[in-house]
């Protein structure tokens, strides 16, 4: 390790002292490899030293997200290692650090420079040292119990009240177990030892968190490093350390990742290559009986309980494809008779084997799922095909899997690409979804008349103002819809809360049902009242509902609203980004009239007075602000 | 190892932490040394020990005055093992 992080560190200070860009790229890479907390340390050092010298990241984002740390620990060099994380991923972050143990009077007292400051996202770590059961360890268990629910409802009730005062992101730690042998077997017979009581509290906050609340796991990274080596006694008397080095890296590591999961969607396609991937051997030499698949060998079982694995990422909505060097014909032999294969044909929604490179194969895709390439996910255990893809289809994530199988589950459950905030039926209804998406593309090559066959699928519309139940789906899809997304602005659940309980403002969704199946919510709009304007904050949608009439459904629906609210005309803006280009003149092809115009924004307006609703193939089950 | 040879180690690790070079004296600290906040400080130790394979005892470096007698304990502590 020394000499190549030496070397690393070296070549990264020349490329700072040239002042040259490339360096934030090496930064990038080596931060994300990073293991030691010395060697994150001095890379978070040259970022410093690298933005005192103005050598700047080549697109920094426009704004930073305003986050405050606060708890029962000296938060110092915590803060460091967030910053750093956030800032190399390009999502820099303005800090404010709450003073030591002062968590509580900070969020309690309404004068504190923590609402002053006005965070977007909270990091709390509550001290383990409130965490304890004060009385005997023969005390009755109700008591106990008691105790314990203490706990957890006075930290729900911390960032209940922070949440409330600043609509920001809440996350708080959870607690650490301890790791020396005090109390022997005892320990589990009794709610009064440290080790029972954490484990319960740990679990009722996480079960009891509310949306806007985020555990960020310090049991779980805790026990995932090792208990031992999670603590660090040394370092608390000398300078109220919350943990170890090596364990306040990794804390620091999920600190980053949630704050960046507000922010960014998790991936949605996983491309699968075929041959020593999803079995041993190579299909079309092997043949199907050669091939190792299956409880016969101890590789055959490691292929398939790697193909298990990603069955279980497909019930979580993760959309499966393929991409083979191979012979169709052979490559589709396993899905189709092999009976040791757990994935089946109906699990992919893309199959490609062929001999083109694998790169355009990916590419080709995207279109047909209506995804953006930057959703896709690539595995392969050949380095070669993984470099063309990252050559070639550089907006794709590659995973070049290691040469053990028995390896493959870890390495996919450890990549952090597809980890859900919350999980929704939606989700896990979502190849189907695409399947039957198939099907009716099928259908429309069949019907020429594209009113007759809009009128054909009986689509049903259920049109509802924004809803506490809705409000992780509303901003699951609000933080995810890249191309049909006139404005792109992301918008936290508590933010989309927030614009919920506004009165000026108004927020709707749609969601589409049709006689081949239920698209789930796939419209959002939010307008805001402004001078006699209904200005039109946010309007996307899901490309897979393209051109069925949803849009102009859209645009009466929010008519009808403006009108309700006294508004005399609409406004919309179109806000360009690398992926929305689509709907660059869908205001003007709904009829408004472009006012402004300038590269980083196009202005429209509708006026209502004459304005007469569109006609629509959709039926209207409900109206938002209606009761149902 | 004596004093001369623990500061000539620790001359490398100091090399690697800080961006501007630093020529390790026995007499020199951090006061001396602009980038040697409190921050680069805590770095410093983890690497220190890691390197030397010792574990310094609860509050005893901030006793040290000088790399001098930093390197003395480093020796000290070494020994012991």
């Amino acid at each position: 390790m020394p000499n190549d992080y030496q070397t690393k560190i070296a070549e990264l200070k020349s490329l700072l002292l040239a002042g040259q860009p490339t360096f934030w790229a090496m930064l990038k890479t080596a931060t994300r490899s990073a293991q030691d907390f010395e060697e994150l340390f001095v890379l978070s050092s040259l970022r410093r030293k690298a933005q005192a010298r103005n050598l700047a990241p080549s697109n920094p984002p426009k704004e930073k997200i305003r986050l405050a740390i606060l708890g029962g620990y000296s938060l110092y060099p915590l803060h460091e290692l967030i910053e750093h994380l956030c800032e190399v991923e390009n999502l820099p972050v303005e800090l404010w650090q709450g003073d030591y143990d002062n968590y509580i009077s900070e969020i309690m007292d309404d004068a504190s420079g923590l609402y002053s400051f006005a965070p977007q996202v909270v990091f709390l770590l509550p001290a383990e040292r409130r965490c304890l059961y004060p009385g005997s360890l023969t005390d009755p268990r109700p008591a106990q119990q008691a105790e314990a629910q203490r706990v957890v409802d006075s930290l729900l009730e911390l960032a209940r009240k922070v949440n409330e005062k600043t609509r920001a992101e809440v996350i708080t730690t959870n607690f650490m177990l301890p790791a020396r042998h005090d109390l022997g077997a005892f320990r589990s017979r009794t709610l009064g030892s440290d080790w029972s009581f954490r484990k319960w509290v740990n679990l009722e906050l996480g079960l009891a968190a509310p949306a806007y609340l985020h555990i960020c796991d310090w049991e779980f990274l805790a026990q995932r490093l090792g208990g031992l080596a999670a603590r660090d006694e040394r370092s608390w008397f000398e300078s109220k350390q919350p943990c170890s080095s090596a364990l306040l890296v990794e804390l620091a590591r999920e600190a980053a990742q949630l704050i960046s999961s507000f922010k960014r969607a998790p991936k949605k396609v996983l491309v699968l290559d075929l041959d020593n991937t999803l079995w041993g051997g190579v299909v079309a030499d092997d043949g199907l009986e050669g091939i190792e698949l299956g409880d016969t060998s101890p590789r055959g079982e490691a292929f398939k309980a790697f193909q298990k694995y990603i069955a279980s990422l497909k019930q979580r909505g993760v959309l499966l494809a393929v991409c083979s060097k191979n012979d169709f014909a052979r490559a589709a032999e396993p899905f189709e008779k092999h009976p040791d294969m757990v994935l089946k044909m109906e699990d992919i929604v893309a199959f490609k084997a062929n001999w083109e490179p694998k790169s355009e194969n990916i590419r080709a895709m995207a279109p047909e799922l209506n995804l953006g390439l930057d959703s896709f996910v690539f595995m392969d255990d050949n380095p070669a095909e993984i470099e063309i893809v990252r050559q070639f289809a550089p907006e794709v994530t590659t995973i070049l899997l290691g040469p053990d199988p028995s390896d493959y589950v870890a390495q996919l459950a450890d990549c952090r690409l597809f980890e859900p905030r919350s999980i929704t039926d939606e989700d896990a209804g979502r190849t189907s979804q695409y399947r039957s998406d198939a099907q009716r593309k099928a259908l429309a090559a069949s019907v020429t008349d594209m009113a007759a066959y809009l009128e054909s699928l009986s689509m049903e519309a259920v049109i509802s103002e924004f809803l506490p139940v809705d409000v992780p789906r509303l901003s699951q899809l609000i933080n995810k819809s890249n191309q049909f997304n006139l404005t792109t602005r992301r918008r936290s659940e508590a933010e989309v809360t927030a614009v919920m309980n506004d009165s000026n403002f108004i927020g709707y969704s749609v969601r589409l049902k049709d006689r081949f199946g239920d698209h789930g919510l796939i419209s959002i709009v939010i307008g805001e009242k402004k001078d006699g304007a209904l200005r039109i904050d946010t309007w996307l949608m899901s490309c897979r509902v393209l051109k069925r009439g949803v849009e102009e459904l859209v645009l009466n629906e929010l008519v009808r609203l403006a009108k309700m609210k006294n508004c005399i005309r609409l406004e919309g803006f179109f806000l360009p980004t690398p992926k929305n280009e689509m709907v660059r003149d869908f205001y003007g092809r709904m009829g408004f009239t472009l006012t402004a115009e300038s590269e980083t924004q196009r202005e429209f307006e509708l006026p209502l007075e004459s304005w007469q609703p569109m006609p629509v193939k959709i039926k209207t089950i409900r109206h938002a602000y209606e009761p149902s | 190892m004596n004093q001369a040879e623990v500061i000539a180690r620790l001359q490398t690790i100091f090399d690697t932490v800080f961006l501007e070079p630093v020529v390790l004296t026995p007499a020199i600290s951090a006061k001396d040394v602009p980038e040697w906040d409190s921050l680069t400080h805590i770095s410093l130790m983890v690497a220190v020990e890691k390197s030397f394979g010792v574990r310094f005892r609860v509050g005893e470096v901030e006793n040290a005055k000088n790399i001098g007698e930093f390197a003395d304990l480093i020796a000290k502590r070494r020994q012991e093992k």
